[in-house]
């Protein structure tokens, strides 16, 4: 009896070991059942979710009213800034357009930058403080692929891991991680210094909350207080996405390149509406 | 109270787990307070109903857990959840137990259960932080969330799992 218990007990660790070991490969389909544990899960979740962000946001909302008065007299400065830049862009975007026009760049050259902004709502959280798991209320009959970028109007949050027919799951910057199997760096600039200045952001810290920009170049302009955006090179990650501002810049693990401190721009917690990042799809690129 | 019955409950708890609990924890607390409700509604059924109930139970929500948040692997919370009810039942069975004790089980029961998974995720390098950090930064919080909610559905859940399955000894003695 005992045997047959240790037995037993052995074939379900085994077994379980291996579920482990091929689940944690990158897998870009998943099987029927896996969708459907997803999708109804989810769509129960949703009426939970939602209901209860309102409610806490009111609450917030009422003890912020005081701010609410400076807030807006910012806003409206940014606003008349905003209207003279927006000539500018216009001028110098037409002036764009008519030199790739001459330059004869392909459609989907042309195309690379313009993105979607395809806005989603947040469904639920991950109870799991190794696997935090944002799921959104937009799936593959959306138009949502693997490896999009989802941010919200303060920041990159994450990428699209899962794509379930009607719902689909980020994995937020907080679980970057260089050594972990599933991770991806991205490729990063300072705003303002796009041409002279590069790294990869792919390490969060969780002890500290900061996230890390390593293979930094000894000659790059990067200073404190510098805004870090995406690069858009390597093309999985769109061009000019805020990841957060520069703490610090210090000597890397080999001397050789530098490392960056950088405060995350977005907030992880408590979210409510998301937008995921769309490249626009021309003929060219799908093939 | 009929197994289906608990099973819807611990159903309900699960849904809000991931979407009204958390909205009910401030920003500042919301990594650091890790609700294991279903795991409590386990833990009860292995001190009150039997082993074999427990670790159904403990693997079929954790497998829930598993694929409801499928980001990384399958199987973490399936395995712990079902080992460590099974272990605490295994542990507890020719006891009787009382508020005290099966709070204090509880309580080292969802230590034990929160280390496996700390532990698990290590070896697959999915995590780089040390477990002293682990253990001051959630698991020590989410500890106390535990017991204060065992605690406070102790008198339901004890009735619940007890009363059918007393119901059910008797039937077959009769």
């Amino acid at each position: 009896m005992r045997n047959r218990r240790m037995f037993v007990l052995m074939i379900v660790f085994i077994l379980f070991v291996a579920v482990m070991g091929f689940s944690i490969t990158d897998r870009k389909k998943l099987t029927w059942p896996e969708n459907f544990a997803l999708d109804s899960t989810s769509f129960v979740q949703q009426w939970l979710y939602r209901p209860a962000g309102y409610v806490a946001g009111l609450f917030q909302d009422l003890s912020n009213l005081h701010n609410i008065y400076k807030e807006n007299e910012e806003l409206r400065i940014a606003a008349a800034a905003y209207a003279r830049d927006s000539i500018k862009f216009n001028m110098i975007d037409r002036e764009n357009k008519r030199l790739q026009e001459k330059l004869n760049f392909t459609e989907r050259q042309k195309k690379l930058y313009d993105y979607n902004y395809l806005i989603a709502q947040v469904v639920a959280v991950s109870q799991d403080p190794y696997d935090d798991t944002i799921r959104i209320n937009l799936g593959s009959k959306d138009g949502i692929k693997l490896n999009m970028v989802v941010v919200t109007d303060k920041g990159l949050v994450g990428r699209i891991t899962r794509v379930e027919p009607f719902f689909s799951s980020v994995m937020p910057l907080t679980k970057m991680s260089p050594t972990s199997p599933d991770s991806k760096g991205i490729a990063a600039t300072v705003l303002g210094k796009e041409l002279d200045s590069f790294g990869i952001v792919d390490t969060f810290d969780a002890e500290t909350g900061k996230l890390y920009m390593s293979k930094i170049s000894e000659h790059d302009p990067l200073k404190k207080g510098d805004t870090i955006i995406t690069s858009g090179l390597g093309n999985v990650f769109p061009r000019g996405m805020v990841i957060g501002t520069v703490e610090s810049s210090q000597v890397g693990d080999f001397g050789l390149t530098y490392t960056a401190t950088i405060t995350p721009a977005a907030d992880f917690d408590h979210l409510t509406e998301v937008f995921v990042v769309q490249p626009v799809e021309t003929e060219e690129s799908e093939q | 109270m009929s197994m289906q019955r608990i099973i819807g409950v611990m159903l309900l708890f699960f849904l809000v787990e991931g979407t009204l609990f958390y909205w009910l924890v401030p920003s500042s607390m919301v990594d650091r307070i890790i609700p294991h409700f279903t795991l409590a509604f386990v833990l009860f059924a292995s001190l009150y109903r039997g082993r074999h109930s427990a670790l159904i139970l403990g693997m079929a929500f954790g497998l829930l857990q598993d694929l409801a948040f499928y980001g990384r692997i399958i199987g973490v919370h399936s395995f712990t959840m079902g080992l460590v009810g099974y272990m605490t039942a295994l542990m507890m069975e020719r006891r009787k137990s009382t508020l005290l004790m099966a709070l204090t089980m509880i309580g080292l029961s969802t230590l034990v259960c929160d280390a496996i998974v700390y532990m698990i995720y290590r070896v697959f390098r999915l995590t780089n932080e040390t477990f002293e950090w682990a253990l001051y930064q959630h698991m020590i919080p989410s500890l106390f969330l535990q017991l204060l909610f065992s605690l406070a559905i102790y008198v339901p859940a004890r009735r619940w799992f007890e009363g059918s399955f007393v119901a059910k000894k008797e039937e077959e003695e009769s």
